[in-house]
């Protein structure tokens, strides 16, 4: 074909002319096509190796890492400078290896997936418990034992039993990630609430039936009298003794203190379980506080409360004596403006068959297809944020507690409260793991038992809808 | 014949705007053969253009509607809940079986429908009122119509935020008002009683503004002389407009109608900002039941498949409307 022909088959082919194609000239738009779309390939193939360089040229290793960077907001806090500290002080120790600390994007959980799907996922992040089981089934979380091999100075026994066992789903097996902080559930208690009902403090080791008690004593109306008053005026109640809300993550823990559970340990049913008469008792137990023994607000008065007055609030001037909760409270509690030093106080969960809390933690974990060649520097990266020179620093903003012992431990006499630090400590043995750590339905299964327990304090008979959630979790599990 | 004259006009176009091109060999036939669809289509300049205009929408709606449309209902066969699409078995038709057992569904479809009953009709008729009063010609409004239009550009987050506010059982000035004359206002958000007709009558004045304008249009369709002839036959303002105006406004009220419940069927913003589904899950609707299952519950082929339940109840739904306005034109000719 000559050139002018040539010419004359690309000019038709931008449609100028509209020239029959004969075959010489469609042969050379086919050609042409093709040599584009090889161009095409060829770009986006560079870009791809360009962007997934691992090493650079002189050697650097770059570590792409979540969870060590403040929001804008927090920005020169004493967090800010002791991340930034750490990361300088790795970077000083470990020449050759670069830190890239990342924001940690909205909607992380889902953001991370995302991410994994399209392999841009972080090398290393901080890892809600909550959500660690998909990634566990999905094989996107790093055996640390590989780190174990690795890294001898990453020791296990730094880490609390209770809450390193929420890593390692049998004795021996692999460990999916290492602790960074956590928190049992607990229940705090308002100081003015129990002054104001002439009441001492509740202590450790304390039953079901003496937690009801004391809340009855708590619980107060418009004229002074307790709940277990015969003149207790219910219509008119002015101080709660307690707080019950239909989250799940808020009274799981109420069922393992009374022997009771929500499926079986495989996962593959809740019949036995959520529906045995132990864990039916506990939940009966739950409401009796809101509807029969009257401690508890229901929730439409609740809802009406916190409309007009936050509850963090209300429990600092007395409204609420008590409620269940985790460490992270107590940042909000000492930011808020009605609070003093002394107003509150935090004590054990109680106890009926079985003495029994829930561990909430967050984790250091390493994606499990690492390149090999930044796996070394992974591990060493996770063995020093778990080490005491980065853990010590979980005091600065009393969020969560360290999930090094040693740290925990230092922690406690540093603390703005050291005897409530202790309570904390002190009930990290009875923990156990969360089930959003063990089961990747978790969050399906969650959402039934909400829906449960909100018609259950709405007035609803608490077998019946117990075994509506049965059912519709066995109907769940058993698409898996 | 009509390929000759056709071919004939594009090539004198083609020679008055372009360069020339090199002239036919001797063995190319100046009359063509009829051209393909491709052919035809590069030959018209007119029409191209218009394409090259349309280009940058058209490969929008291709990349963010039609592909992943097209991805979600391959979706709806699979299994996915990990991160990998890779890891996503194929169950062909396991999620369709799964969710005609799902109760929680289809409470929220029914939702859907409830909230659609409450919102479309009284949500036609209020602004058909507003607009048969924005239809005088009266001073100042244009005014008015631009700020019965201004909820319809606000943002559904704003409005909800602001509408939370004013629903509030203890300090919301709703409930204040009803005060003032004796009623004691419910608690419209928290109790599952008055949610739902809450959402309702907020879409119902965020959404006034609109309804109005495309009743407005229609009314303005509607030739005055009809009016005046009713006046000289000595019909009352209530008979023009029930045996005149109304029948008259069957296309536009036929629009508003179809395209409300399609909406109302989909309604989410202002339940994820108000209720979050709430309480005891009666404004849990379709869409933000959906939207729970993939991005809270993070099971995507299961959500694929609800949505694409939920879009064949809405095609069932319009279709219907359509053949009752068909057979209905037809009973009238």
């Amino acid at each position: 074909m000559s050139l002018k022909q040539k010419g004359a088959c690309l000019y038709n082919l931008l449609g100028f002319r509209a020239f029959k194609l004969d075959l010489s000239c469609r042969k050379e738009r086919v050609k042409m096509l093709r040599r584009s779309a090889l161009l095409v390939l060829l770009l986006v193939l560079f870009t791809a190796l360009l962007s997934t360089a691992v090493v650079a040229q002189d050697g650097e290793i770059t570590l792409n890492v979540i969870g060590f960077v403040v929001p804008l907001e927090e920005q020169g806090t004493p967090l800010d400078q002791a991340y930034q500290q750490f990361i300088a002080d790795f970077e000083a120790a470990h020449p050759g290896v670069k830190i890239n600390a990342l924001q940690t994007p909205p909607e992380f959980d889902t953001q991370l997936l995302v991410d994994l799907a399209a392999g841009t996922a972080p090398d290393v992040w901080s890892q809600d418990a909550s959500s660690l089981a998909r990634l566990i089934d999905s094989g996107y979380v790093l055996d640390m034992n590989e780190c174990l091999a690795l890294v001898p100075e990453l020791d296990l026994e730094r880490f609390f039993p209770s809450v390193l066992a929420i890593h390692q789903r049998e004795e021996g097996g692999p460990i999916y990630g290492v602790p960074n902080d956590f928190t049992p559930m607990v229940i705090y208690y308002s100081t003015k609430a129990l002054e104001r009902a002439g009441v001492e403090p509740p202590q450790a080791g304390w039953t079901w039936d003496e937690f009801v008690e004391y809340a009855k004593l708590v619980t107060l109306d418009a004229n002074g009298n307790n709940a277990a008053s015969p003149d207790f005026d219910p219509n008119n109640v002015v101080q709660w003794g307690f707080r019950v809300r239909k989250w799940t993550f808020e009274w799981i823990y109420r069922l393992w203190q009374n022997g009771g559970d929500v499926i079986a340990p495989d996962g593959s049913t809740a019949s036995g379980y959520l529906d045995s008469p132990e864990s039916i008792e506990a939940i009966t137990w739950l409401r009796d506080l809101v509807t029969v023994h009257k401690v508890a607000p229901p929730p439409d008065t609740l809802s009406q409360m916190l409309q007009q007055l936050g509850f963090l609030d209300r429990f600092l001037l007395g409204d609420f004596a008590m409620f269940d909760r985790g460490h992270w409270e107590l940042v909000g509690l000492r930011a808020n403006q009605n609070y003093e030093p002394g107003a509150f106080g935090v004590v054990g969960q109680p106890q009926n068959v079985a003495r029994a809390t829930v561990l909430y933690e967050s984790s250091f974990v390493i994606r499990a297809d690492i390149p090999e060649e930044k796996k070394l520097a992974a591990c060493q990266f996770v063995a020093a944020a778990t080490d005491r020179g980065y853990q010590d620093t979980k005091v600065l903003t009393g969020i969560a507690i360290s999930g090094n012992r040693a740290a925990a431990e230092a922690a406690i006499e540093q603390s703005f409260d050291p005897v409530l630090e202790q309570a904390f400590f002190d009930e990290v043995e009875f923990g156990r793991p969360p089930y959003g750590s063990i089961y990747a339905n978790w969050p399906t299964i969650e959402e039934l038992l909400d829906s449960m327990m909100e018609r259950i304090l709405a007035g609803g008979d608490v077998e019946a809808e117990v075994a509506t959630a049965v059912r519709e979790i066995n109907r769940e599990l058993s698409r898996r | 014949m009509y390929d000759r004259v056709e071919n004939q006009t594009m090539l004198q176009d083609s020679a008055a705007t372009a360069p020339p091109a090199p002239s036919p060999s001797a063995s190319q036939p100046l009359f063509v053969p009829r051209k393909n669809l491709w052919q035809r289509f590069w030959s018209r300049s007119n029409e191209r253009i218009g394409y090259l205009f349309i280009l940058p929408s058209l490969v929008h709606i291709i990349a963010f509607l039609f592909i992943p449309l097209v991805f979600s209902f391959f979706l709806s066969f699979r299994d996915w809940t990990r991160p990998s699409f890779q890891d996503a078995p194929y169950i062909g038709l396991g999620n369709y079986e799964f969710l005609m057992g799902d109760n929680r569904f289809w409470q929220a479809i029914s939702n859907s429908i409830y909230y659609t009953v409450l919102a479309v009709p009284m949500g036609m008729a209020f602004s058909l009122v507003i607009a048969l009063v924005m239809n005088q010609k009266l001073k100042g409004v244009n005014l008015f119509r631009t700020l019965f239009f201004m909820p319809v550009v606000s943002s559904w987050v704003a409005v909800s935020i602001i509408w939370l506010t004013l629903l509030d059982p203890n300090v919301g000035i709703v409930n204040y008002v009803l005060g003032l004359f004796g009623i004691s206002g419910p608690n419209w958000l928290g109790d599952p009683r008055s949610a739902m007709p809450s959402i309702a009558l907020i879409a119902i004045w965020k959404g006034a503004g609109f309804n109005m304008v495309i009743w407005l249009a229609g009314l303005q369709s509607i030739p005055q002389e009809l009016y005046e002839a009713a006046a000289i036959d000595g019909a009352n303002r209530w008979q023009s407009f029930w045996r005149i105006t109304l029948p008259l406004l069957a296309p536009t009220t036929f629009f508003l109608a179809v395209t409300g419940i399609i909406g109302s069927l989909q309604v989410f913003t202002p339940v994820y900002v108000l209720t979050r589904g709430g309480p005891l899950d009666s404004t849990n609707t379709a869409v933000f039941h959906i939207y729970r299952r993939a991005f809270q519950e993070f099971d995507f082929g299961y959500a694929s498949a609800q949505s694409w339940v939920l879009f064949a109840i809405i095609f069932a739904v319009t279709v219907i409307q359509v053949g009752l306005r068909r057979r209905r034109e037809e009973i009238q000719y």
